[in-house]
């Protein structure tokens, strides 16, 4: 016998989660869809392409904010890319667990959840006001530090389950072969991690183009395009100013918030075009990161691939790894590692396969 | 020593350096914001009046503001995103969750800006002449749903509606991740004794799934909390705790974008702003180390 209360239930909740699903998801189109029609008047070849310093009103050209948003972006990135890594590496492979590391993590947690806006006052006393003579106050330097303290925690979490996937047999396969641990992780782990390295490594550039709190308050904003110059100037130290990053740079949030702020003058329509343009660029970085991602991974469930992934992005290495020693035709061993090579013919002391030459009863 | 175990050691650098910025932020934010702490005590949390001419920093208004607005985006939030991710999880075939998903998880890229644009410019209209009279004039009734500025679309429903928007894909993602992981031995289990799909979510899956989908509503949480741009456009900014939610308030993070550029030249000024900051740090590390103590049951779960 069929029990209608029960199905009709069944049905209703089915019905009531796909519902808010979709409204979610319409969302995403209803906020594009209405910034795009907001934008129409505006979004022409002319107020993508000129910078509003040549242009006869406020807020007519948004080509400095473009130029000063990558710039931001690629230099917050770049400086948080070493830290992000070494910290990732460390946290996956090297660490045992213990306070040590249970204290760093929660660290960078707390880094990754602190607001924008207190990130942003830190950066704003410290950089702006405290290190006027270093970094010129509001500036590129300003901005891109302060900016690649907020993406940091971004790039390492993303690093860390990047290496995570790493198939631990490829590892111990190194180890066999008598690599040491840091050369397994640069012959191996990092190479086979490489897509979900990658994917990290543009989720926080993507995340450091729209972040606008750190930005006005520390990268100020200007309506002139960033210069490539040098000029004396004796409030700085060693009595120079370096441009650009001494020097005020526009961004693409701060255009927006700008046309919100001033929209007595400032035409509606421009303020929707420059965030129009701001959501293209942060969705196709966002894009571009499922992209990489997805090269690598398998799709379905979103649980990763590994078998996959390493056929994709390693083969020529693992080939090399599982190569049997003493198989090798040629006199000199098989050599895994292009690392070991170097150091072969460089420094003894370190060359970490000096037991596979005593295996195979030769003398380096 | 071995050279070997050099790159360890930079290893270790990078991440002790990275702790140690933690530190520094908020030994930085303590040392700028004590000088107020020490002369208003609690007062600081539990004055009501901010006032530079007299001196008087008491930031329950603000506090206030982000606390009723945090609980009525999570009111409005929490359900639709974890049916949501009930769907997905559950229900969706391949095809609509290959659609859907990535839809909400877009939702993340939209810089809060232009959510801040999008709410002040398309929204508030809206919200002004149909929204906000329809709730007034059905639960007007009730002193929380009361329109106490007819006409103007800002307030904490506005604010809400947008923050909602925002922390959506953050409790639709781990909801789902959490309704993922519970093993499929146990819904295989409830549907062999003849339950629906529906009572197998319902009283297996979702008690199974709890701890990740409140870890999950704890970091929206955090979210919200810590949004400063939209919420500053569409709030309102007025400087009293909302009795309604069509009222308008002002949020801590609100008071500090507003206030920091003309605070500068006053250090006791810049002080008390600072000791916004210090608070909102304060709330954020406590939910944090909430959300340790319970994603420690299920793994990790933090993105």
């Amino acid at each position: 016998m069929i029990n209608w209360r029960r199905r009709g239930a069944e049905l209703f909740m089915k019905i009531l989660c796909l519902a808010s699903a979709i409204a979610g998801s319409l969302m995403l189109f209803l906020i594009i869809g209405s910034v795009f029609i907001g934008a129409i008047p505006s979004l022409t070849f002319y107020f993508l392409m000129t910078p509003e310093s040549a242009t006869p009103h406020i807020g007519m050209g948004i080509l400095n904010a473009i130029v000063g948003t990558v710039m931001l972006s690629v230099t917050a990135t770049l400086i948080a890319i070493p830290l992000a890594l070494g910290t990732a590496v460390y946290l996956q492979r090297y660490a045992r667990p213990g306070y040590l590391v249970s204290a760093i993590r929660f660290f960078i947690e707390v880094l990754s959840g602190t607001p924008s806006v207190v990130l942003g006052m830190f950066g704003f006393l410290i950089f702006v006001y405290y290190m006027k003579a270093v970094t010129g106050g509001f500036s590129l330097m300003s901005g891109s530090i302060a900016l690649s303290i907020l993406i940091m925690p971004v790039i390492e979490r993303a690093i860390e389950d990047a290496i995570m996937t790493v198939d631990q047999s490829l590892e111990e396969g190194s180890y066999a072969l008598g690599a040491t641990k840091y050369q397994t992780i640069r012959g191996i782990t990092l190479p086979v991690a490489l897509s979900g390295i990658m994917t990290g490594i543009i989720l926080g550039f993507g995340r450091a183009a729209e972040e606008s709190a750190v930005v006005i308050l520390t990268a100020g904003y200007t309506q002139f395009m960033p210069e490539l110059a040098i000029r004396a100037n004796p409030k700085f130290i060693f009595g120079m100013k370096i441009y650009p990053a001494q020097d005020l740079i526009a961004s693409l949030p701060y255009a927006v918030y700008h046309a919100y702020e001033n929209s007595n003058v400032i035409p509606l329509s421009n303020g929707f075009a420059a965030a129009f343009v701001l959501i293209c660029v942060v969705l196709v970085i966002n894009l571009a990161a499922r992209v990489v991602l997805h090269l690598g991974m398998n799709r379905r469930r979103g649980f990763p691939d590994t078998g996959r992934l390493v056929r994709f992005f390693a083969p020529r290495r693992v080939d090399r790894v599982v190569e049997p020693i003493g198989t090798s035709p040629e006199t000199q061993p098989a050599c895994p590692f292009r690392e070991l090579e170097l150091e072969q013919s460089g420094n003894p002391q370190i060359s970490g396969n000096k037991r596979i030459y005593r295996n195979q009863g030769q003398k380096p | 020593m071995d050279l070997r175990e050099a790159p360890k050691f930079l290893f270790l650098a990078s991440a002790a350096l990275m702790a140690l910025l933690v530190l520094l932020i908020f030994g930085f934010i303590t040392r700028a914001a004590a000088p107020v702490l020490v002369k208003e005590g609690f007062g600081f949390v539990t004055g009501s009046v901010w006032d530079y001419d007299t001196h008087t920093y008491g930031i329950l208004v603000f506090i206030a503001g982000t606390l009723i607005l945090t609980a009525v985006t999570m009111t409005m939030v929490a359900p639709i995103g974890i049916l949501t991710a009930i769907y997905l999880a559950e229900w969706a075939p391949a095809p609509v969750e290959r659609i859907l998903r990535p839809s909400i998880e877009l939702l993340v890229g939209i810089p809060s800006v232009v959510f801040g644009l999008f709410g002040f410019f398309v929204l508030r209209d809206y919200f002004a002449n149909t929204i906000n009279p329809t709730i007034s004039r059905i639960l007007g009734w009730i002193p929380f749903f009361r329109d106490v500025n007819p006409g103007s679309g800002t307030g904490i429903l506005l604010a809400a509606t947008i923050l909602s928007v925002m922390t959506l894909p953050t409790i639709v993602a781990l909801s789902q991740e959490a309704i993922r992981s519970v093993p499929s031995d146990y819904r295989e289990a409830s549907l062999a004794l003849g339950a629906t799909k529906w009572e197998t979510i319902r009283h297996v899956i979702l008690p199974s799934a709890f701890a990740g989908i409140i870890t999950s509503i704890v970091l929206a949480m955090m979210r919200a909390i810590g949004e400063t741009m939209a919420v500053v456009m569409v709030l309102g900014n007025l400087p009293q705790v909302p009795g309604s939610i069509l009222g308008e308030g002002y949020a801590m993070t609100s008071k500090i974008l507003n206030d920091i550029a003309y605070v500068l030249v006053d250090p006791e000024q810049l002080s008390a702003i600072f000791g916004i900051a210090l608070i909102l740090f304060v709330i954020e590390i406590g939910m944090v180390a909430f959300v340790r103590a319970f994603s420690a049951q299920i793994g990790r779960v933090w993105r």
